[in-house]
């Protein structure tokens, strides 16, 4: 499962800085690989808004058997992470020892060496931290672990009491938009 | 619709060495051809599902080279891959065929020799099946990726690791009794929760081995299966396909439920039968977690009961329907392509009475399979009824 540096050009800067697609027709956030279409109401208009990094750790698993490129880093931790703008993105969380990872702990994004590709070039991507100081007030119901729901529930509700974050002022990189009509040029 | 099983064959499920990926197509497949009695010039089309052979075993063209080593040239031939729904897909096609009028009788095989190579190359390959661009980016495998919709479901129904592990033992207790099987021991749920983490919370009696296995039908019109009385009289009576979501980090619970539960729907209302009148199923589950979903989707159980069956026994043999009997995926393990043509050869064993002692349920009927890959990508159904003197 090696993305060649060929394939990861074309996939554009999302491994470096952590970014999701705002659907144009609903307002959706979806993940970052979401460049075609809206999940949610199928709107093609899609465009990159970046993140900032906080959220929780709403699930998680440790990988004992990697994929090659990874060999190496096992055991590792890999988790959801919902994100204060209400994304779920998985990522690895390092850092923190295997038993101290718990559902419901906040998490911040940071880059770090992610894998080896198959030449032995080096890629970098998010990884998530514990956050040393995670904001006091979050109105992001407790993971839903203590009540065994009837039906599943939907994804957590976005979080109302958490500001608007505002698009960072200073984008570091242009926001891009893709479009099927960009595709065919 | 009805499609007659004109003859079935596998090989064991195992890791074979000595046995390359044509060595286990041509078995399956002249098992087949020997139980139908026909000879592979009656072949018209022949179906290869087969998953990974351009990364297993570095050769390509499945579908050609299992003609001609089957001997159904000149008849025409396809290589099938729909990730783990491979083999269901073949069969489908199989039965679309039959179901058309086009042709009277053809052959579905599905076959996957994955242990040419190392776990971590393999696993590696396994990965490409979901989005190993982007979305498997994170590191995730299909192990960890299932992982973490194991603990999403444990979390939201309120289910320890033990009470997962009952689907486990009761696959490991068929599979103990199944010769074809690669894994034949029993456990019990101590053992299981004491076996090696391969991803938390899943532990290695709860993952299915890599496997090295082919599995073969032959189908035909039904007419020509009832001019035989004498033969086995079991039909394929639905065959409904679907997709899900592509990338299984954002799936939650529902989309897992729909991915069986939509195809499963057209599937019942095709046959003219409904869930309670099932007998025996055969659910995938390369993953213990899977089976629960896969009783859920297939309205044998509400969502957050399906992983009920297997501590209370309603899953198991003499239960109001026995589901996998063979010892699942856990067991047989999941030779990708096969898997879902085994599946079907399993039930069909089934419903003819034919399957081993010890996991031959009693006088089923009615019996149906699921099929799942991607891991939420496909689903694939099919139902099966044995029909006499109708
Ligand atoms: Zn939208």
């Amino acid at each position: 499962m090696t993305v060649s540096a060929i394939e990861f050009s074309r996939l554009g800067p999302p491994k470096l800085q952590l970014y999701a697609m705002r659907c144009q027709s609903c307002k959706q956030l979806s993940p970052w690989w979401e460049h075609f279409h809206c999940y949610k109401c199928g709107g093609e208009v899609l465009t990159e808004e970046l993140l900032e990094g906080r959220g929780e750790l709403t699930n998680y698993t440790v990988v004992y058997y990697p994929p090659r490129d990874f060999l190496g880093q096992e055991p590792y931790v890999v988790g959801h992470i919902t994100m204060d703008e209400g994304v779920l993105l998985p990522a690895p969380v390092v850092d923190t020892a295997l038993e101290d990872v718990q559902v419901g702990t906040r998490v911040k994004s940071t880059l770090r060496r992610m894998k080896l590709g198959h030449e032995g070039d080096i890629y970098y991507s998010q990884k998530f931290v514990v956050d040393p100081n995670p904001p006091k007030k979050r109105a992001r119901p407790a993971a839903a672990k203590a009540a065994p729901a009837k039906k599943a529930p939907a994804k957590a509700p976005a979080t109302k009491a958490a500001p608007a974050k505002k698009a960072p002022a200073k984008a570091a990189a242009p926001a891009r938009t893709r479009t099927a009509a960009a595709k065919t040029k | 619709m009805r499609v007659g099983v004109l003859g079935i064959g596998k090989t064991p499920h195992k890791i074979q060495h000595s046995k390359s990926l044509r060595d286990l197509i041509v078995e399956a497949g002249r098992g087949a051809i020997a139980d139908a009695g026909v000879s592979p010039s009656d072949i018209e089309m022949l179906y290869v599902g087969n998953v990974g052979s351009v990364g297993f075993n570095y050769e390509n063209s499945t579908g050609l080279m299992a003609a001609h080593h089957l001997g159904v040239v000149p008849a025409g031939a396809v290589r099938v891959e729909a990730a783990c729904g491979t083999g269901a897909w073949a069969l489908h096609l199989g039965v679309v065929a039959i179901a058309s009028g086009l042709y009277d009788t053809v052959m579905v095989v599905g076959a996957e020799k994955m242990n040419d190579l190392a776990t971590v190359e393999a696993t590696s390959i396994i990965a490409q099946a979901a989005d190993s661009k982007e979305e498997y980016f994170s590191g995730l495998t299909f192990p960890s990726g299932v992982a973490l919709t194991a603990r999403k479901y444990m979390q939201i129904y309120g289910l320890t690791e033990e009470d997962l592990a009952h689907t486990a033992v009761k696959n490991h207790h068929y599979g103990a009794r199944n010769p074809f099987a690669h894994l034949r021991f029993e456990c019990t749920v101590e053992e299981v929760m004491k076996s090696a983490k391969v991803a938390d919370p899943l532990k290695l009696y709860e993952v299915c081995p890599m496997t090295d296995a082919g599995s073969a039908l032959i189908l035909c019109r039904e007419e020509i299966l009832r001019d035989q009385p004498d033969k086995p009289q079991v039909y394929i009576t639905a065959s409904q396909m679907a997709t899900g979501t592509w990338y299984a980090a954002t799936d939650t619970l529902e989309d897992a439920y729909r991915l069986f539960n939509e195809p499963a729907k057209r599937a019942y209302a095709m046959a003219g039968v409904t869930a309670d009148d099932i007998d025996v199923a055969e659910i995938y589950n390369s993953f213990s977690i899977q089976e629960p979903l896969g009783i859920e989707g297939l309205g044998f159980a509400e969502p957050g009961e399906g992983w009920k069956g297997a501590k209370d026994g309603s899953t198991w043999k003499d239960g109001k329907v026995a589901v996998n009997l063979s010892g699942g995926l856990l067991c047989k393990g999941h030779p990708l392509g096969a898997t879902g043509a085994t599946q079907a050869v399993d039930i069909i064993e089934q419903l003819r009475g034919t399957a081993p002692e010890g996991i031959q349920a009693q006088d089923p009927e009615i019996g149906i399979t699921a099929c799942r890959g991607g891991p939420g990508a496909v689903g694939a159904i099919h139902i099966y009824q044995r029909l006499e003197g109708e």
